[in-house]
């Protein structure tokens, strides 16, 4: 009765969480200037999408995805085979349980008219799979101590994943183990199955005992092998029919050690209680738990690979099912790490310190910022800049086993958070190359670039404010000394193909080249940070090549550009 | 001969028939190149944001390959520039290198620079040599008008680079010379495509293409063929984006050295990817075909006609 009640709470919290996993999928959405799509309208073009797909030749495809990356799960076999057999171990041994065990009296039933729980191969089987479990587990805490050098992040969230598995398992087999010693649950088996005489009740309780790890109260191991041998022809007329040898749950059969002073101790009556009891509640509150954590991936990682079998690489879809998508992916995400560790900005992690350039970190954040729980403004910075720290790869999208497409889900968050007006001054780096060749989102672009660009003016001095008369400064703010060998021969000016590029080039560039060197010369870094020429230098080397007196024009800009975004965000951070 | 493969993040993504060609080319003459699933950016990106941040990556990369045994083979100019920078920089600055190393040692790796890093034109007109590659030809082109883009970061700056001549390079002309090709004298052979001004000043980065796109086109040039994977993206990406288009009714077409190479050699068109550039159309292709002939063709007219005398 109770057990009911609890299953129905657990099973009522389940649905709920998942009635509001699945609600976020159509109502939330990244993206700037968000169209007004309603949730209704979204989840009406997504079934539309998959009725299409269903009633098309895309259904092979769906058949298809299903067995390979479902099933056999292709895409993690493809990058790792000890992360697929972890998975694997994990994934049939679970679910093998659920169906066998958890759901023992709906399908194993039914399909198996012989069934019983103390029966082979299903005592067996149950320990297998449940062995099965373990090792993944096992491989997958291995995995994640190993590679932490190689920037897998593991949060609390993960260990608890692993943790509550481990605990249903444990918990099953130490519950089948303290039942194997159980001296009371010996009894009631003799007493609902059995009638024997005092002289077959002897011999056959010798027998459980020296065989099947049974704890008698007036027997101890080792008993006289007669009895033992008459004990088993007891034991094959009247128990095989319905109970395999115990060994053969080799596992539960193992866990007796540590079963036994549990039972010696409180009762081995209490002991199957307690056991019981722990098994049922973290199930159960797995059950529940389940919507709530990382194992929702369980519903949304087929969904999402489903998707990506169907629609494949070029990624066309209605703009309201592209939002419908994103929120899919987040919610697929298992935080396995995978796109972390192929990251090609993972040394721009190990730089800048900001755990939001690894993909898997950005994605546990951006699930907040499409609910709009992310609003300090310290926090969407950093997520800002990790969003843009990206070389448009697309290695993280490739690897993903959920098949999540990370690369859409990172362009429009990005665009979302420039919306927000806050600085980025890495837009002023080559990250931004890419982006303009895939021109998604280019006003979106233009109006974050004016933000920054409007910055540097504010922050620093043009030629144009400088009242005369410019005097000298000691100050010098570059490493590179070779500006001090300009002797003003304007060769570097007159080869750049920028400056060649304007009708009016003093006016569009603040300061030509050879006037950066100069105003450095002087001691006015400030000047030359400020100058628009930096910004616009095309980097080709030209006058640094052409430079007769080897002043290093294109690497000092380099370093003013440095130092200046340096003195802007050393503002920003003040 | 076996490199360690570095690719880059454009290439792989956006220019695979680059590395593709490239390999099939390499693989003719016995070079084999193992692409290394652990390498990361080369640092090039960040360059304008912080100079440290932009030597790390390059440093992690040779370490792989170190450990690897292999040295680094590239494609793209501003990759091969930023490995060449990481191991000028740390020839010298010890302290530095010690500071980029104790980054790596969680992952257990070091950079000794003890590794080499070639471009793969250096490998074909040095280490293979173009009287090797003539007598592997088995077509040559005849009046093919090429222009040559070098692309900045493979010529300058010449200390860092080792290239070539920065000022006269010869390697792309005689290696075009190697294939019947003409490598045209043109303005803009030397200079910027524009691709590191892009989408920091988009207007200023096309018409430093567009430049490019009419000097080429002025010079009279049938194909354009650019070294470095950026000026690639600008010619075959950016060109078509270009706002008013590129002042001509026909795109430039894009054609890469190891598929125009990859051609003489025997190898399919297929493997070489050339449809795959986004410029080229096919009535580019068949021209380029119908240039081709056996490449000793004179030669063999001779004697064929002293049998017939």
């Amino acid at each position: 009765m109770t057990i009911n009640i609890l299953l129905g709470l657990a099973l009522i919290i389940c649905l709920v969480g998942l009635f509001f996993r699945f609600s976020i999928w159509f109502s939330q959405g990244l993206q700037p200037s968000p169209a007004p799509v309603t949730a209704g309208q979204r989840f009406s073009t997504a079934i539309g999408a998959v009725l299409a797909a269903l009633f098309s030749s895309k259904a092979v495809l769906i058949v298809k995805s299903f067995f390979v990356d479902l099933l056999f799960q292709k895409r993690i076999f493809d990058k790792s085979y000890l992360r697929w057999t972890a998975h694997t171990l994990i994934f049939f041994g679970f679910i093998m349980l659920f169906l066998m065990h958890a759901l023992d009296s709906v399908v194993t039933a039914n399909f198996f008219s012989d069934y019983e729980p103390t029966l082979n191969p299903y005592l067996f089987l149950r320990n297998l799979f449940g062995v099965m479990v373990l090792a993944g587990l096992g491989i997958a805490v291995f995995r994640r101590i190993t590679l932490k050098p190689q920037r897998l992040k593991t949060n609390p969230a993960d260990w608890a994943a692993l943790i509550f598995i481990a605990v249903i398992i444990f918990s099953g087999m130490l519950l089948e183990g303290s039942k194997i010693s159980s001296y009371t649950t010996y009894q009631n088996m003799i007493e609902e199955y059995g009638s024997f005489d005092e002289e077959e009740t002897k011999a056959l309780e010798a027998y459980w005992v020296q065989e099947n790890g049974l704890v008698s109260p007036r027997m101890k191991k080792p008993q006289p092998s007669e009895l033992v041998a008459s004990g088993m022809e007891v034991n094959s007329d009247s128990c095989m029919e319905c109970h395999a040898p115990n060994s053969s749950a080799f596992a539960s059969f193992a866990v007796k050690g540590v079963t036994r002073p549990i039972s010696a101790i409180f009762g081995d009556a209490t002991a199957v209680n307690l056991f019981w009891f722990l098994h049922i509640a973290a199930c159960f509150s797995f059950l529940a738990w389940l919507p709530f954590s990382k194992m929702f991936h369980m519903v949304s990682a087929p969904v999402s690979l489903l998707i990506k079998g169907v629609i494949g690489e070029d990624n066309k879809q209605a703009p309201a099912n592209q939002l419908t998508h994103q929120m899919i992916g987040l919610s697929a995400c298992t935080h396995c790490g995978s796109c972390s560790l192929e990251c090609s900005s993972n040394m721009f992690f190990e730089s800048f310190q900001n755990d939001f350039i690894l993909p898997s970190e950005k994605v546990q954040y951006l699930r907040d910022f499409a609910a709009g729980k992310v609003t300090d403004e310290a926090d969407l910075k950093r997520l800002q800049e990790g969003l843009y720290v990206c070389t448009s790869c697309d290695r993280c999208t490739s690897v993903c086993p959920s098949g999540i497409n990370l690369k859409d889900i990172f362009v429009a968050a990005r665009y979302s958070l420039l919306e927000k007006g806050i600085p980025e001054t890495s837009m002023l780096s080559h990250f931004s190359f890419p982006l303009a060749l895939a021109q998604n989102f280019a006003g979106d672009h233009l109006k974050a670039l004016k933000t920054v660009t409007d910055l540097f003016k504010k922050s620093f001095k043009q030629l144009s404010d400088v009242s005369l008369p410019m005097t000298l400064s000691r100050k010098q703010g570059v490493d590179n000394n070779s500006f001090k060998g300009c002797f003003s021969c304007q060769r570097c000016t007159n080869i750049c193909p920028v400056v060649r590029s304007f009708d009016n080039p003093t006016e569009s560039l603040g300061l030509l080249p050879h006037q950066i060197m100069f105003s450095l010369g002087i001691g006015n870094t400030e000047l030359a940070m400020g100058s628009k020429m930096i910004w616009s230098c095309s980097t080709c080397y030209l006058c640094q090549e052409h430079c007769p007196n080897e002043v290093e024009l294109c690497d000092i800009f380099y370093s003013l550009k440095n130092d200046a975004i340096n003195k802007i965000e050393a503002g920003a951070n003040a | 001969m076996k490199y360690a493969f570095f690719q880059g993040c454009n290439i792989p993504i956006r220019i695979e028939q680059y590395a593709n060609a490239t390999e099939a080319v390499l693989n003719k003459f016995g070079v084999e190149l193992q692409v290394i699933p652990e390498f990361n950016c080369c640092g090039y990106p960040v360059r304008n944001v912080d100079e440290k941040a932009y030597i790390l990556p390059s440093v992690r990369n040779m370490a792989i390959a170190e450990r690897a045994g292999l040295d680094i083979l590239v494609i793209c100019n501003c990759c091969f520039a930023s490995l060449q920078k990481a191991r000028h920089v740390l020839d010298s600055d010890k302290e530095l290198k010690d500071e980029l190393n104790a980054v790596l040692a969680s992952e257990n790796l070091q950079y000794k620079g003890t590794v080499q890093i070639k471009h793969y034109l250096t490998v074909l007109h040095e280490d293979i040599g173009t009287e090797q590659i003539k007598s592997k030809l088995v077509n040559k082109f005849k009046d093919l008008k090429i222009s040559v883009i070098h692309g900045c970061h493979i010529l300058r700056p010449r200390e860092i680079t080792k290239f070539d001549d920065s000022f006269v390079p010869a390697i792309t002309e005689e290696l075009m010379q190697t294939a019947g090709a003409t490598s045209l004298d043109w303005q803009g052979k030397l200079e910027c495509c524009g691709a590191a001004l892009a989408g920091i000043n988009d207007e200023l980065s096309q018409i430093l293409l567009k430049d490019k796109i009419r000097g080429a086109l002025s010079a009279g040039a049938e194909y354009i063929t650019p070294i470095c994977s950026y000026c690639h993206l600008q010619f075959d990406t950016a060109q078509k984006n270009l706002p008013q288009g590129n002042e001509t009714n026909k795109l430039l077409p894009v054609l890469l050295y190891p598929q125009l190479l990859g051609l003489c050699l025997g190898i399919d068109e297929k493997t070489l990817g050339i449809v795959q550039n986004s410029t080229i159309e096919s009535d580019d292709i068949e021209r380029l075909k119908s240039l081709l002939g056996p490449p000793v063709e004179e030669k063999k007219r001779r004697k064929k006609k002293k049998v017939a005398a």
